[in-house]
This record gives C-alpha cells, structure tokens and sequence, in this order.
C-alpha cells in the first residue's frame, strides 16, 4: 500500500510539475515548526501564497518546544504533514524511527541543480530510513548566517576604526580599543536551559579557521576526538576573546550569567559598553526598538586568518521542512518550495537567507539582508553549525554546560576532556 | 492567666507586625510584575522597577530630525526641533551632552558645539536643539546627540495593547479565552461528580477492601503526571482505534480513518474518509480528571467523614437509600469542600499548559490556549519578555474573580478533614 502512495504521490508531483499550479482546494495541509510570534506571521505571508495558487487549506501551529512537541505527536499518531526542523540532528533521528517520509521524487536532483554549494544540503538532509536506506527527507528553506560581529558604525566612526578583513587585523583592533580604555566585545552565553550556546558557535568558527574543513567535518562525526589539541586550540581562540577581563564588557566573569539577548544592547549604550558582538544574522531582532540595520548598526564577516590560507569559511544553520505525514497536498508543498516565489515571499520581508540561485535579488527587504546573503553565496567553505549535527547529548548537552565551565575558568584542555567523554559514554 | 476573654495577649502587635511583613513579602514581586507590565522593553533591560517610579538620571542617544526637514534661514541651513519629541519620550532636564560616544558630557546644557565644516549645535536644557550649517546637510539620518538627562518616570500601556489588541492577537486571544474556558469547566465539573461519589462510598458504605482503597488512593497523590502524559497519549490513540475498528471499517495504512462507517458511527455523525485525531478537548478532559481524581476523592472523603454520624443514622433508620442520603444530606453539608476543590481544579487548569501541549494543542491551529498563546507572544527566540508581565496580569484576572467570590469556602475548605 505504502508504496502504490508513493508511486501515486510521485505521478502527482511529475503532474503537478508539468501543470504547475494545480487544485487542491478544500485539502488541509497542517504545519508545525518553531517560529512563534513576528516569524510565525512571516511563514504565514509565504503559506498564503500556496494557499492562493492552490486554494488549499493550511494550518500552521508553532511551538516554542518545538523539538518535543514533534516527537509527542509522532508518537501519539497526530504528526502534521510538514514539520519545520530547526536542526538536522532531530530530523535524522525521526527518520530513523520511519516517523517522515522521503521527499517527492527529483527532489535531490533540483536542489543539487539550483542550490549554491548543492551537495552539501543534500548531504545535510538525507539520512537512514527505517530499513537503512539512504533518502532525502529533509528540504532547506531559510537559512541563517552565524560568522557575523555586528558594530554601530558611527561609535567607529567617532573612534576612527576601521572595519576589519582579516583576522589579524580584529585582534589588533580588540587591543588597540582597549589601548583606548573601552571595552572591545560584548559577549553573553546565558539562553535559559541552553546557555552556553552561543559559544559553540564561535568555537566552531574557530574551528574552521585554525583547520581545514575535513577537520571540521571529523570532529563534527567524533573521527577528530574532542580532545584533540587542534580543538581545544580553537577552543583556546575563544578564550583569548572571552577570557579576558579588558576584552570583554563586565569583565569575563559576567559572560556565562549574561543573556545572549540583553549581550548586544551593550553596544547600543551611552557611552558604549562595547564595540562588536558576534552573533547570527537573527540578532538584530533583540536591538532595541527603532534600530535600523545598515545605519544604526552594521555587521561585517567574522573574518579569517590571512597567514592561514583557510578561504572564507562561513559558518551557517537552516531550518529543513520534512514530511511527517505523507499526502498529495504535503508533495505538492515541497515542490511549491522549489519555486523562487516561495523564497521570495519571505525575502520581502526580515531575516530570511537562502541558497536558491534562481531568485529575484532585488526582492530582498532590506539591503542589509542581500548583503548576508552575499557571504553566504560567496563563501568558500559553508559549514553547518556543528553542535546541531553532534548527538543530542553532546550538540545540546555537555558541549554547552562545558563551554560555561570554560568561560567559568576551567582549562579547555580539561574540557574538552569531559565533554569527549560524555560522547564516549552515549556510544 | 493571660489569655482571659476580654483581654487582648500583651504580645499582639508581634503579632500584627509579622501578619504584615507576611503580607509585604508576599506582595513585592506582584507589585514588581506590576509596574514592570507598563515598562518597555528597553527599560526594563536599563533599570529596575524600583527606580521605574522616580525621576531618573540617564544617559541616553536621540537622533536630530533627518535632514530632510531642514530649512534655508537667513542664508543657513537649519534643523530645528525639541530632542525628547523626536524621540517620543517624556521631556527631561539635560544636564551635559555631547555629540561623539567618546565625549558624550563635552558641552553644558545651552551650549554650542562645534561640529566642524562650519556646523553648529545648540542643545537647550529643555531638549530644544537649533542645527546649523552653512551647506546643505545630506544623508537621510539625523545626528546623533548624547544626552545626560534627568527624566521623570515613564509608562504605557503598550503591552496591553500588544497582548489584547495588537495585529491578529485580538482573534487569537479571544479564541484562546474561549478555548480555555472550555477545557477548564469540563475539567472542574466532572472530576467533582466522580469525587463526590466516591467519596461517600468511601467515608460512610462498607464494604471489603475500602481502607486498602482509600490507602491506594493516597498512594495515588504522590505519582508526578509527567510520567503518564505519553503513556496516556498512546491509550487515547489505542481508544481511538478501537473506535473506528467498532463503528466501522478503518482504512488500510490509518487505524484512526474510516474507510466505511457502520451504524455507530454515522449516529456520531461520521463519514467515510473522516479521520479521529487522538488530541482533543475529550481527550485533555479525561486526563484532567484523572489526574485531579486521587486529590479530589481524599480531601472530599476526609471532609465526609467528619460529618456527624448520627444524621446518617437517623436518616437510614427513617428508610433512606444511600443514593438520598447522599443527595439530601451529605452533598449541602459538604459545599465548603466541594466549592474549595472547585477552586483549586480550576485554578490549576487554567494555568495548565503542560497537560494542553500533550493532550489537546495539535497542529489544525484550532486548539490553543491562554498559557499557549503568551508562550507564543514571547516571540521565537523568547525575547519579546517584556510582554511576560504583561501577559500574567491578563491571565490572572479570571483566577482572581473566581478567587475572590469563592474565597470563604476556601479556607472553611482548606480546613477540610483537618479540625473537628
């Protein structure tokens, strides 16, 4: 039965792909992802646009537990059709369980086709299924930029500084402002029940710019152990940021107890408390009110080392829709993901980045964003963020809590000892 | 002897004065949450709600005008304006200012500054600025001015207006109001019938085995529900299941779809292709119930219990049925309890959003509750908190009705069981 509704899903698709729009009206489509609030009613503009080419129904429920609620409702037989990972790790982990099913047929090929780096976002959303075979489940749509240090050009401005290209040129310019008596870097860990995040976002960064990325890749898989001296050496090259009472505002104590939210407020301050923040390309939606991005405040790429030779890695994240509950209507919504209108539906408006090479530039909202979007079309290396694709344990678990004790003052090589363990003992 | 009636125990204002401090410290993160709920964001992350209510010292950064709206007098170019109106702010004192984050106390309040290329900026005490340039100013920001500035304390109602009425939030508030409303009644009237009941088995029939169920029962009380919420789900499944195998013919692939529906199922209404959806109100009913049951059988029993045994005696001699004695005599007496459980159920599911997730919230986007819909407002990343307080005292306004029309029965009810 199971594969007549494939086979039958299939022909659909090929159809639908032959008379595009086609009508599905008074079908529901149910979605859960983790967008609430602001985001939730900018997935809602793009899902409207389905709904209009096709007059289906679609319903979309976000959740802030997003992670359990999926597996709540996998297990209880209620799972929507589509569900909205924030992370591979998860997705990977349902297949396994034959909780998705894989996308439409030709999907693969379409994004290897018109996705800049395509393999690798085929690699990223093709795990094992049930019975071991290899499948795409997962389609990325949105993306988010992490190798950002976002400044108020006008505070640069009064102090004369230049934006930095390599990553000499931004431990020279760390010390030179603390030359001046100001505070370099606003840094904050603190994120609830997963603090310590944020700084395995910037040893991840460190990681792809002290190694090559088939370190990354290894360490990434625990080929490369965590404590290996090349980790804990870029572990170590956050440290000379983060551990460091001039480097940091409030003094390298307050980086584990400071949110990550309130962090960049610093730089926003007057006086300034500080004059970068490196954070993903959603940040600004926690500067306060009325700031406008590219005026009020500007990013640059966190950039590389230029003695190293290492390209221009950039660190990144998506969010991968999946099928959680297989029907005509949710087939049809993967290829209407393939359309560059259902990318440019989001791009009009915030914080929306994509690899899809057959968009419309110009739609982007904001010039800001079509900037980000350029690193990311340029970048020589892209990495997924690391902790997302380590096991759950680790990736969300003592890779976090060990980045705390770090920015606590505990040795990385000590650190990375337990955190290897605690990856030993999940085996 | 100290404590004869008439005369008040020496210690009393001890008394007193602990009754009131109990009272302060019970009331200072209310009042807290309280004034926070008209702060913004911003200044809830700048001060505390403490300093929220005196005139402050701050340092703070207000944009001139945009050029845009500059003007030719006498041969200059000028932009003109009061700093606390453009930025929408209450007018303060300003005591020092400067116009570089390096040097932000450079000039006195009316002074002039020296902008360079023969630009001038004059910054009056009360906010009014005077920007003058021999050339036309370009660019579409205005300059920036580093205030030091006493201002007076500031508040809103804008959360209120985000919460209620902001954008979709009214539907969906509104929606959710309903939606709470009813899981909440069901869920208190229903565990009350099945306690009251059993509960008077329990306290006044005989028969095998009751201690060993009252003792089961309290048992009962201290098993944590998180551990049954999947368990139950996938029994709620298994219901389902079983249902649509009774009321007709389920499709092959999706226990939970009729192919075919039988007799049963079409006096439920249901037609070929339907699908039971094992989340729902029924389903967030049965496990509020159940999960307020064991509390509800032993504060009632013991309540029961302690009324007087002769009444029931008497009743029984004169020929009445267990069933009229529970009606007639034991339920009016046992209001106090009852009404008490009532409050605490309810109080209890209306701020439930755990046993909501698991039970009834599914992805159709119908389903959704208060709790639910403020954890949404928070935004994705959580950093819309300013909202947080907000959101509580909008919540807390229909506990607090109840509370207070019920709250006599409360304590006669806390006491339940406890004095004789």
């Amino acid at each position: 039965m199971k594969k007549t509704l494939y086979s039958g899903a299939a022909l659909l698709a090929l159809v639908a792909g032959a008379a595009q729009a086609q009508d599905l009206s008074g079908q529901q489509l149910t979605i859960a992802g983790p967008w609430i609030g602001a985001d939730q009613e900018m997935v809602e503009q793009v899902l409207a646009v389905f709904e209009e080419k096709t007059g289906a129904d679609v319903r979309y429920v976000g959740s802030d537990s997003f992670e359990q609620q999926i597996v709540i409702d996998a297990e209880a037989g209620s799972a929507p059709n589509i569900a909205v990972f924030p992370q591979p790790g998860l997705a990977a982990d349902m297949a396994k369980r034959g909780f998705l099913s894989p996308l439409p047929e030709g999907t693969e090929q379409w994004v290897l086709d018109n996705y800049a780096a395509g393999q690798s976002w085929v690699d990223l959303g093709s795990y094992a299924g049930p019975d071991g075979n290899k499948a795409l489940y997962g389609f990325f749509y949105k993306v988010d930029l992490k190798s950002l240090v976002w400044y108020v050009p006008e505070n640069f401005e009064d102090a004369g500084y230049e934006v930095p290209t390599t990553m000499e040129e931004l431990k020279a310019l760390t010390e030179q402002i603390v030359a001046d008596g100001e505070t370099p870097w606003c840094i904050g860990l603190g994120s609830g029940g997963a603090t310590g995040w944020p700084a395995t976002d910037w040893v991840e960064d460190m990681m792809l710019r002290t190694q090559p990325p088939e370190v990354y890749d290894g360490w990434v898989s625990n080929e490369v152990k965590f404590d290996d001296p090349r980790v804990v050496a870029a572990i170590d090259e956050f440290g000379w940021f983060a551990r460091n009472d001039a480097f940091v505002s409030g003094g390298a104590g307050a980086v584990a107890s400071t949110d990550f939210r309130d962090s960049p407020k610093g730089l926003f301050t007057s006086p300034p408390q500080c004059y970068m923040h490196r954070q993903a390309s959603f940040i600004p939606a926690f500067f306060p009110e009325g700031t406008v991005v590219g005026e009020d405040a500007d990013f640059f790429y966190f950039p590389a080392y230029a003695e190293k030779d290492l390209g221009q890695p950039v660190l990144g994240a998506g969010t991968l829709w999946a099928i959680t509950s297989a029907s005509p209507v949710a087939d049809a919504f993967i290829e209407f993901l393939e359309t560059p209108e259902a990318h440019e539906a989001w791009m009009s408006q915030k914080g929306f980045l994509t690899p899809h090479k057959g968009v419309d530039k110009s739609k982007f909202g904001d010039p800001t964003t079509a900037a980000m979007n350029e690193i990311l079309l340029g970048a020589t290396t892209f990495r997924f963020d690391g902790s997302d694709l380590m096991p759950g344990g680790v990736g969300a678990g003592s890779f976090w809590t060990g980045m705390v004790d770090y920015a606590g003052g505990e040795p990385a090589a000590d650190v990375a000892k337990s955190i290897q363990e605690s990856w030993d003992a999940l085996k | 002897m100290d404590n004869i009636a008439g005369k008040k125990p020496a210690l009393i204002w001890v008394t007193h004065l602990s009754v009131l401090l109990l009272v302060l410290l019970w009331l200072f993160p209310t009042v807290g949450l309280f004034v926070s709920s008209f702060r913004s964001a911003d200044q809830i992350a700048s001060s505390g709600w403490w300093k929220a209510l005196f005139p402050q010292v701050q340092n703070t950064m207000i944009r001139t005008a945009a050029p845009a709206t500059q003007q030719m007098i006498d041969g200059n170019y000028v932009i003109e304006g009061n700093l606390f109106a453009e930025d929408g702010s209450k007018p303060g004192t300003i005591s020092v200012w400067g116009t570089s984050s390096r040097a932000i106390d450079a000039y006195q309040a009316g002074e002039t500054a020296d902008m360079g290329e023969d630009g001038r900026l004059t910054v009056e005490e009360n906010g009014d600025y005077r920007l003058v340039n021999g050339t036309e100013f370009s660019g579409s920001r205005g300059e920036r001015v580093f205030l030091t500035a006493k201002t007076p304390p500031s508040f809103s109602f804008d959360n209120y207006r985000t919460v209620l009425f902001a954008g979709q939030a009214t539907d969906k508030m509104g929606k959710a109001f309903i939606n709470t409303f009813t899981v909440t009644i069901p869920a208190t009237v229903i565990p009350i019938l099945i306690a009251a009941f059993a509960a008077y088995a329990l306290a006044w029939m005989d028969f095998r085995g009751r201690a060993f169920l009252i003792a089961v029962i309290v048992g009962l009380l201290v098993v944590p529900l998180q551990l049954a919420l999947i368990p139950l789900l996938s029994f709620h499944g298994s219901v389902v299941e079983w249902f649509v195998a009774l009321a007709g013919t389920p499709m092959e692939g999706n226990a939970r779809r009729f192919a075919e529906v039988g007799a049963l199922g079409r006096m439920f209404g249901f037609e070929p292709g339907d699908t039971i959806n094992s989340k729902g109100y029924l389903g967030v009913w049965a496990a509020h119930t159940g999960f307020g049951l064991p509390l509800a059988i032993y504060l009632l029993r013991n309540y029961m219990v302690g009324l007087p045994k002769d009444i029931i005696e008497n009743a029984r001699v004169d020929g009445a049925t267990d069933f009229q004695i529970f009606t007639k005599i034991i339920l009016p007496l046992s209001f106090p309890a009852l009404a008490s459980f009532a409050i605490f159920q309810f109080l209890w599911t209306w701020n439930d959003l755990l046993v909501a997730l698991v039970f009834l919230i599914d992805s159709s986007g119908d389903t959704t509750v208060m709790t639910r819909q403020i954890v949404e407002l928070l935004g994705t990343r959580g950093g819309n908190w300013e909202i947080l307080a907000t959101a509580a005292f909008v919540s807390i306004a229909v506990p607090l009705t109840v509370f207070f029309f019920m709250q006599k029965y409360l304590v006669r009810g806390l006491l339940a069981g406890s004095v004789k």
